[in-house]
């Protein structure tokens, strides 16, 4: 049905796209495999005609096809479920399905579109309230909602960006459920995805990218998981992360006991040593990012006890975190970590009373504190000046952690999702580095979504389903079967 | 690549750090010469009585730019209630001026203009009202609420004395112009030097950041409509002084060219940037337009038009140096 | 941050244990508030009245009737402005030129002014909304600059006079009372009124603005032909305020280019009374309509119970005030704090 050939696109000196082809026959569900900046979002551009191609050729049963805007694929049946979902959540559900659809007229309340709508939501296996507001709903049911508007356009492809992302276990099911039917109604699905279990579970063949080529293509069943991730990283898995530490006593470091936050995590205690990385393992709204949340100060509805060193912590509140050097890099360091100013001014951002006197700042001194801070992870000093948005993904994660630098004692780096949006080649750097604090002595806590990661980084895993720690394993033991079993369908409390 | 608001083009304490400089500030270099010459060119433009005259207009204007400039650093765009701020410290200040002295007055005008003003703040700065909203809502209660207390009445100052002291000159300028510039310097010392400053474009730039690394928001907001209110304050003693009176009608446009100037100067409506000088700077641009048009035959009605395009005109220019 | 009216959206995807504050919320949502604030301010007036025969009387309805036609066109294009995320800052400005324009032009043919001030409306409002959209600039600085050109052209036109109208007829026509409760005036805007809530309800239009004003960017993708809903909103809005003016004027049988009525801050309060929300996606000419009847019935009600004119002033300030801090993003959590710390206190 869909065949992409060469397609090649370049973004001024970066090549996104190489050399892709790929196929897809109606009622088959592909998958999209590859890491961060390996041209699945380009493809996707092109094929929802939002960017034009350099070179190459796609063909829609067999004729050429020129995709020159969003309303032309919508024209030619392709649509796409972004990460970002394309809802009004002031509007219902049954507006939102009709939403830009040229097929409705002006006056459009008639019988005709709610009968349609109930029908798609049915043929996805759901039965919503029409006239529901779609800000009334989960993550996973806007997706269905969104998946329903692509039925009513008389999406012949479409395109899933990531689709079980921010999903919880029941609703992942239901997706796959609802890709099953669309693949029955003769479908053809693109399944964009970093989860490899789902790749297996429930598509019929996989293409890999890799640096904006496709590096390999097969049919799900003749390819096994080792296969598909050497093909997507493209180096053996261990060369990414660097040695773990060694096994042994260490200081304590952070504690938490009995942490309790309504709504998202019970009673969760753990110890996150110095000298180690911690990790905890969850799945989105599971409670592992509430955690570092909490210790970091974010959460004011948060109690139990956090003990740093023996001293103790004061939850919902600001206090003391610049002051025993705990540094909180949020997931959307977009909104919450960088200011739109001058990569010196992020650097400096919690420490500039310390560079003052009654009031007023010292700016040599400021400067002299920025370029240590610079060198110490890695950034290059004459950036100094430039705007903090202008630098990659990677170095303005680094700008986050230099933030718990500059203390006099090594402070603690509390961490959600270290490398999202970091492209391939910095994030074997951003997990040097992260090693390197630890050695260090610092403490660190992170929570990731990316089990590769999880397992190639840690010292210690704990896992987390709905607010409770299943397992911790520590070391040699870590391994990812296990930790995907326990976040996504853990059977008992395994003792650690 | 553009010479931002770095340290480097602060007070003049650090290295000037050059780069190569971005094609709008070329255009913005350019304009300014080019309006230069014009002003310089144009006859009687140099003469005694309208240059005093342009300089007093920039003065009472700029002062209130001034205020305008810390709300709209704070990522409050901009308030519609500082005029109203200026005209009730001008009120206070001949009252007590009348009753009390001239440092008496000075400060009960000042300390009435930031606690009007600063009380916006409060709202604004805990709980994140929208600041448009409350300064459109305090400028009518102060209108309404002055109406019941001075019955629509001007106020006269009566002691003699201070007439000529007010109206003199310092260096061939007029007295309002030499406190304009202190203000000036004041208000950029205050941007570029203190701690105050520092987190007033942190959170100005990214105010979820900023509390997520637990700067004091909340105080740095009041304290931006705090010396917004000194500012208008001394707007407002200025107008006073000039007059000899004060009525609640002072400054009842000011606002609009209070943030006319701001936005012509540079500073982005969005928050997190700028400074005095780009304030000074399209203070002394939109002046200067309004006087050459007045040389040059236009009447006063084409003031406010040819402002309001300027306005157009520059807020287009500068929007290709938004982030996307 | 990207801002494109004077609002902004705190969205969470989260579903934090909100339930204490569920009714109350229930209660303030933007649909049913307009029309429970204009029951409170009704019994309150009629409660200060204390059956003195001055509230509910036909000479009340009239004058609120009129006084909502001075600024009800203009919330009503405000408001629209305000539910797809923009705002509009020029509608005083366009306001006070529609009526000199109308003067100035139609002291031959009335409707000739009026077609001026519509044609100069739609101008004005065409060109603010272009420039939004092809420059991506906010709406804020953009209608700034158009307050001040309006203004500024309403002086060059008059040079700087107030004009008188010829067509005294007209002006006495305008304000007759029909019906006892009605006149020409407020006809004109209840009819437009009805028209606005008519296309609301009954057709794509509505769906697509509150689209606009919920979430831009899915919108557009979506295929809503978003630059052309913002044009048309900003000229709607300006064609409101030029016909508003006109009327007025007409009304007054006189312009003034520094405007005949304040409209900004009514029609402000007016439209977030009627459930229109500064961050966009909310509102809907129905609950514009309760807003605007609200306000002007406090008005009248003042008026009618012989309050100083200083009030009005006053309890405008004060109405936005509370409304401001209802709608203030961080209230909800200040007020969870609070409640906290008096618990462990």
């Amino acid at each position: 049905m869909l065949d992409v050939e060469h397609l090649a696109k370049s973004y001024g000196p970066i090549k996104a796209l190489r050399d892709v082809s790929l196929s897809l026959a109606a009622g088959e569900v592909r998958a999209v495999c590859g890491e961060n900046g390996a041209g699945k979002s380009t493809l996707m551009r092109v094929l929802m005609g939002v960017s034009r191609p350099d070179a190459g050729t796609i063909r829609l049963d067999g004729g050429a096809v020129s995709i020159d805007s969003p309303q032309q694929a919508q024209r030619l049946g392709i649509a796409l479920v972004a990460q970002e979902l394309s809802l009004a959540p002031d509007l219902s559900i049954l507006d939102n399905i009709w939403l830009g659809n040229r097929a409705v007229p002006l006056f459009h309340r008639r019988k005709e579109f709610r009968r349609r709508a109930a029908e798609a939501l049915t043929l996805l296996g759901v039965d919503y309230g029409l006239d529901t507001p779609v800000s009334r709903l989960t993550m996973g049911q806007r997706q269905i909602v969104e998946i329903a508007r692509m039925l009513v356009r008389d999406a012949r492809i479409l395109i899933l960006d990531e689709p079980t992302a921010t999903l919880s276990d029941v609703e992942i099911e239901r997706m796959m459920s609802t890709l099953r039917s669309l693949r029955t109604q003769g479908k053809g699905v693109l399944y964009v995805t970093h989860r490899l279990g789902e790749v297996f579970e429930i598509c019929d063949s996989v293409t890999v990218l890799r640096n904006g080529a496709n590096v390999g293509s097969a049919a799900v069943g003749q390819i096994d998981r080792a296969r598909l991730i050497a093909l997507m990283l493209g180096r053996s898995f261990t060369d990414m992360y660097p040695a773990a530490a060694a096994e042994g006593a260490c200081d304590r470091g952070l504690e938490i006991r009995d942490l309790h936050i309504p709504g998202s995590v019970a009673r969760l205690s753990l110890i996150a040593p110095r000298g180690r990385i911690t990790c905890i393992a969850g799945q989105v709204g599971a409670g592992a990012s509430a955690v570092t949340r909490a210790v970091a100060g974010l959460v004011p509805s948060a109690t139990g006890t956090v003990l740093l060193d023996g001293t103790p912590l004061q939850l919902g509140s600001l206090s003391q975190r610049v002051r025993r050097n705990i540094a909180f890099v949020s997931e959307d360091r977009a909104a919450e970590g960088i200011f739109n100013r001058s990569v010196l001014e992020n650097l400096v951002a919690s420490r500039v009373t310390d560079h003052a006197s009654c009031g007023f700042v010292s700016w040599p001194s400021l400067r002299r504190f920025a370029a240590q801070l610079c060198a110490e992870v890695t950034v290059d000093r004459g950036r100094l000046g430039a705007q903090a948005f202008d630098l990659s993904g990677g170095n303005q994660q680094k700008l986050l952690f230099a933030r718990a630098l500059g203390g006099s004692k090594p402070g603690v780096i509390l961490i959600n999702e270290p490398t999202r949006g970091v492209d391939v080649g910095a994030r074997a750097e951003i997990y040097r580095l992260l090693r390197e604090f630890c050695q260090r002595g610092y403490v660190l806590l992170m929570t990731s979504s990316d089990l590769e990661e999880v397992v190639g980084i840690s010292d210690t895993v704990l896992t987390l389903y709905r607010g409770e720690i299943v397992s911790t394993y520590q070391h040699s033991r870590i391994d990812m079967t296990d930790i995907l079993a326990d976040i996504t369908h853990p059977v008992t409390t395994k003792a650690a | 690549m553009t010479v931002g608001e770095t340290p480097s083009a602060g007070r003049g304490i650090t290295r000037l750090r050059l780069r190569p400089p971005s094609r709008l500030f070329l255009v913005r270099i350019v304009v300014m010469f080019v309006l230069a010459g014009i002003a310089l060119a144009t006859p009687s433009f140099l003469s005694a009585p309208s240059l005093t005259t342009l300089l007093t207009t920039i003065s009472f204007v700029g002062c209130l730019a001034a205020a305008m400039t810390f709300i709209t650093i704070s990522g409050n765009i901009m308030s519609f209630a500082l005029g109203a701020a200026a005209a009730v410290s001008a009120m206070v200040f001949v009252v007590v001026l009348n009753a009390a002295g001239y440092a008496t007055a000075v400060i009960a005008a000042l300390a009435a203009g930031a606690a009007v003003t600063a009380a916006q703040g409060c709202l604004v700065g805990f709980l994140r009202t929208n600041p448009i909203i409350v300064s459109i809502a305090a400028n009518v209660l102060i209108y309404g609420v002055a109406q019941r207390v001075t019955n629509n009445e001007t106020v006269q100052i009566g002691d003699a004395f201070l007439h000529s002291l007010l109206k003199g000159k310092v260096f061939e300028a007029p007295v309002e112009f030499i406190v304009f510039l202190a203000v000036i310097a004041l208000g950029q010392a205050v941007l570029s030097l203190t701690v105050f400053g520092r987190n007033l474009f942190y959170v100005g730039s990214g105010l979820r950041a900023a509390e997520t690394i637990g700067l004091p928001t909340v105080r740095t907001t009041i304290g931006a409509y705090l010396w917004a209110g000194l500012f208008a304050a001394v707007t407002g003693i200025l107008l006073a002084s000039r007059f000899h009176q004060a009525n609640m009608e002072f400054a009842l446009r000011y606002d609009y060219d209070a943030i006319a100037a701001v936005l012509v100067g540079g500073t982005a409506i969005q928050g997190g940037n700028g400074s005095m000088l780009r304030t000074l700077v399209g203070v002394a641009a939109v002046s200067t337009i309004q006087v050459v048009l007045l040389l040059y035959g236009f009447r006063e009605e084409w003031r406010l038009f040819i402002t309001g395009l300027i306005v157009v005109a520059v807020v287009i220019l500068y929007s290709s140096r938004q982030r996307q | 941050m990207s801002e494109q009216g004077i609002g902004s959206r705190e969205r969470s995807e989260l579903q934090p244990a909100r339930a204490q504050a569920d009714w109350l919320r229930r209660l303030s949502s933007p649909g049913l508030r307009p029309f429970l604030v204009f029951a409170v301010v009704l019994a309150g007036l009629a409660l200060v009245d204390a059956g003195g025969g001055r509230i509910l009387t036909g000479v009340t309805v009239f004058s609120t009737l009129q006084s909502s036609s001075t600024f009800g066109l203009v919330a009503l294009g405000l408001g629209l402005t305000m539910v797809i995320g923009e705002f509009d800052l020029s509608v005083s400005g366009v306001f006070g030129l529609g009526g000199c324009v109308a003067v100035l032009y139609g002291n031959d043919s009335a409707a000739f002014g009026i077609a001026c001030a519509l044609g100069v409306g739609v101008a004005f409002g065409v060109v603010q909304g272009l420039i939004v959209t092809r420059f991506a600039i906010g709406s804020v600085p953009v209608t700034l600059g158009g307050l001040l050109t309006a203004n500024g052209l309403a002086y060059v036109l008059t040079t700087n006079r107030t004009l008188s109208f010829d067509n005294i007829d007209l002006a006495l026509a305008l304000n007759e009372t029909i019906a006892g409760i009605f006149s020409i005036r407020s006809l004109v805007t209840i009819a437009f009124f009805a028209i606005a809530v008519f296309i609301y309800a009954a057709t794509r239009i509505g769906r697509d603005l509150i689209a606009t004003g919920s979430n831009r960017r899915a919108a557009l993708v979506s295929g809503v032909g978003v630059g052309r809903i913002v044009v048309s909103s900003f000229a709607f809005s300006s064609t409101m305020s030029a016909l508003g003016g006109a009327l007025l004027s007409y009304s007054l049988a006189s312009a003034s280019p520094a405007g005949l009525a304040d409209v900004l801050v009514p029609a402000i309060t007016a439209a977030i009374l009627g459930g229109v929300s500064l961050a966009g996606g909310v509102g809907n000419p129905l609950g514009l309509a309760a807003g605007v009847i609200t306000l002007s019935l406090l008005r009248s009600g003042f008026n009618a119970l012989g309050v100083p004119p200083y009030v009005n002033d006053v309890a405008s300030g004060l109405i936005l005030f509370a409304v401001a801090i209802a709608d203030a993003p961080y209230l909800l959590r200040r007020l969870m704090a609070a409640t906290a710390w008096l618990r462990r206190a």
